[in-house]
């Protein structure tokens, strides 16, 4: 699903920061993989890379089978709403929409008719057990509940890959257990995912744990699920 | 469509953004239409006070010379005579009728009433000299010329002093402001026909005219023939009225005043250069003057009113940017959700689109209801003023096409001020977007 050859990325300011030198990593379909790392190590702009949100200087990525290279724009746009769905620390919803509002925009810029992707942003957010919060604000929300909502936006274009930047970052670990119970639940559906984190109780819950060390993969490690206590595991 | 339902509803959710933004916009065009209202407004005023002098009319003055000339001393009194009006009649071909006129200030007596007034003995034709408006009556006519007939029109305000005199009810209802009764239905009783004394000699009244005096100097017309005898001005006039054919610009006009001087000095034999020995004054000239001084106090407006839309365009560019700036946060959103350029970039200008038009369309409206109103208000204050006070604005008016001209000029500021920084949200990096939550 995803495939990476040499990923180099190097930002120009006032000192050149040479934040990936050289990242190779294969992530099949399906898969459940979380990235750990210190702060600076550049995990972070190794999830900007997966998300098209920021390009690279060399080596190739391939996104199902396409390589994300030199793209407009528009053909940024187009992947990032096709194939991926973002789940942010801070859930990043848009203060001034409702619930299901959020959910519906990505299928807004796919050219949904306003009917049909508010039934389907209800129905994700049923999913969730949201289904009352619908016509609620982002600020009248919980946190556990606001994430919820942008995994259901994240969900409702039915994307190739979901890439999670901290999903847990801003929950209690309570909260943090159920954020991920649901992130399995969609990982188990087919949904290959990765997710971003330094917490290593999260990582635990992932099929593989990439750890990433000044710009270079440090180690992959495969992770058995078999034994795992999520209500133990977390935190 | 789904596009402007999305539009509108931002605009919904952000009230106050849209609000202070729709405000700068509405201010603007209000104030400009309110600028420049007031500006034809009084333009229309003052030229309402000049508009019974519209027909392009001389008057020659007599005067002292004031240089030595053939023989002549300085200071020499210069008299006007038959043989000028002859003259003005028969060998000026643009001259058309010409009448004397006698000046004479005295005071008017209508029983224990009394008025200070000007009397002035005219020929018949000054009333179209002048452009006099009779509202009851008749003017000075050639038989009151032939029989020296001891006559006089006088001014409407001075006839509603006697018409009071004679009619006690109408006073006492003007003072107790009571409705129309039966009583004071009873017919009034006309002043035409009463005599008054005017230096202590009885004129009847024949007319009384509409005329807007400056001060509260009653005006008063005799027939000349009657101040002719009375005063003993045979022959020596200081003042002679024409009005004139086929003089229709300002070169002629000026040529004509010239040709008119230099002859008047061949004349009475005094020198051409002489700034004085007669005054000539032409309506048209003076006119031509009066409008030099609006053209100047409406430039002057134009200034003003260009300096506002210009302050306008430069809040809305603020408004704009604060505004596209406070939006990084969510365009960062939109555009990792997969919104393309071109469609943030659209709903950000027609957003600016809507709110300009919107509320530029609200500011022409309240200001053009409010000149309205001021006019309605105007038109009652107008009303209610005698003839001698002079109504300073009137009728505010405003190009409709100027206003359209400025509003749309508003709107095109606000969709381009918006587009410069929407252009570079639009192409920042989502993440930074994202970051940059304010």
């Amino acid at each position: 699903m995803i495939k990476l050859e040499g990923i180099n990325k190097t930002y120009f300011g006032a000192q050149p920061l040479h934040v990936l030198k050289g990242i190779d990593l294969n992530v099949e379909e399906g898969e459940l993989v979380s990235v750990m790392g210190a702060s600076g190590s550049g995990k972070s702009t190794l999830l900007n890379i997966l998300g098209i949100l920021d390009n690279y200087d060399e080596g190739n990525y391939y996104l199902a089978g396409k390589l994300v290279k030199n793209l407009t724009e528009n053909q940024a746009a187009e992947f990032r709403n096709r194939f991926i769905g973002f789940i942010f620390q801070s859930f990043n919803l848009i203060p001034f929409k409702t619930a299901v509002e959020n959910v519906a925009l990505p299928l807004f810029y796919q050219g949904v008719p306003r009917k049909k992707r508010n039934q389907m942003a209800l129905e994700y957010l049923e999913r969730f057990g949201l289904k009352d919060w619908a016509g609620h604000y982002p600020n009248e929300l919980s946190g556990g509940q606001k994430q919820r909502v942008s995994i259901a936006r994240a969900l409702v274009t039915s994307p190739k890959i979901i890439l999670a930047d901290e999903p847990t970052g801003a929950l209690d670990s309570k909260t943090s257990v159920e954020v991920m119970k649901i992130l399995r639940e969609v990982n188990a559906s087919g949904i290959t995912m990765i997710i971003v984190t330094h917490e290593r109780g999260i990582a635990n819950l992932t099929n593989k744990i990439v750890h990433l060390k000044d710009g270079v993969i440090e180690n992959i490690k495969e992770n058995n699920l078999e034994s795992i206590d999520l209500e133990r595991d977390v935190k | 469509m789904d596009f402007w339902s999305e539009i509108f509803m931002a605009l919904r959710r952000n009230k106050l953004r849209t609000i202070l933004t729709g405000f700068a916009i509405s201010w603007g065009i209000f104030m400009l239409i309110i600028l420049l209202s007031v500006g034809n407004g009084l333009k229309n005023g003052v030229n309402t006070n000049f508009a019974d002098r519209a027909k392009n009319t001389y008057t020659i003055w007599s005067s002292e010379t004031e240089l030595p000339y053939k023989g002549h001393k300085a200071n020499r009194w210069i008299t006007l005579t038959d043989k000028d009006i002859e003259y003005l009649e028969n060998q000026l071909y643009h001259v058309d009728e010409v009448s004397p006129v006698f000046s004479k200030g005295g005071t008017l007596i209508f029983e224990d009433k009394s008025k200070s007034v000007q009397v002035e003995g005219v020929k018949p034709i000054y009333k179209d000299i002048e452009g006099i408006k009779i509202k009851e009556g008749r003017f000075v006519n050639e038989n009151d010329m032939k029989t020296k007939a001891k006559v006089v029109v006088i001014d409407k305000i001075t006839a509603e002093l006697i018409s009071e005199k004679i009619n006690p009810d109408k006073e006492r209802e003007k003072t107790v402001n009571v409705r129309k009764t039966r009583k004071s239905k009873k017919k009034e009783v006309s002043i035409l026909g009463q005599l008054v004394m005017i230096n202590d000699i009885n004129y009847t009244i024949i007319g009384v005219f509409e005329g807007q005096m400056w001060g509260n100097m009653g005006q008063c017309y005799a027939p000349f023939s009657t101040m002719q005898q009375i005063y003993n001005v045979n022959n020596r006039y200081y003042q002679l009225s024409f009005t004139t054919k086929g003089l229709e610009t300002k070169e002629d006009n000026e040529n004509f005043r010239k040709e008119l001087k230099r002859n008047l000095a061949l004349l009475h034999e005094f020198s051409p250069d002489d700034q004085r020995g007669v005054w000539i004054n032409s309506s048209m000239l003076n006119a031509l003057e009066t409008n030099k001084i609006f053209n100047t106090i409406n430039v002057f407006i134009w200034v003003i009113g260009i300096a506002m839309l210009i302050s306008g365009v430069v809040g809305v560019t603020n408004i704009m940017r604060i505004t596209v700036k406070e939006r990084t946060f969510e365009i960062g959103i939109r555009k990792a959700l997969g919104a393309k350029p071109r469609s943030i970039l659209m709903s950000i200008v027609m957003e600016a689109l809507l709110i300009t038009t919107i509320f530029g369309y609200l500011g022409m409206f309240v200001g053009m209801g409010l000149m309205e109103i001021v006019n309605k208000i105007l038109e009652a204050v107008n009303a209610g003023k005698g003839a001698s006070e002079v109504a300073v604005f009137l009728n505010l008016s405003v190009d409709i096409k100027i206003v359209l001209m400025a509003t749309i000029v508003l709107i095109i500021s606000g969709v381009i001020a918006g587009i410069a920084p929407a252009w570079k949200a639009v192409n920042v990096k989502p993440i930074e977007a994202m970051n940059n939550r304010s």
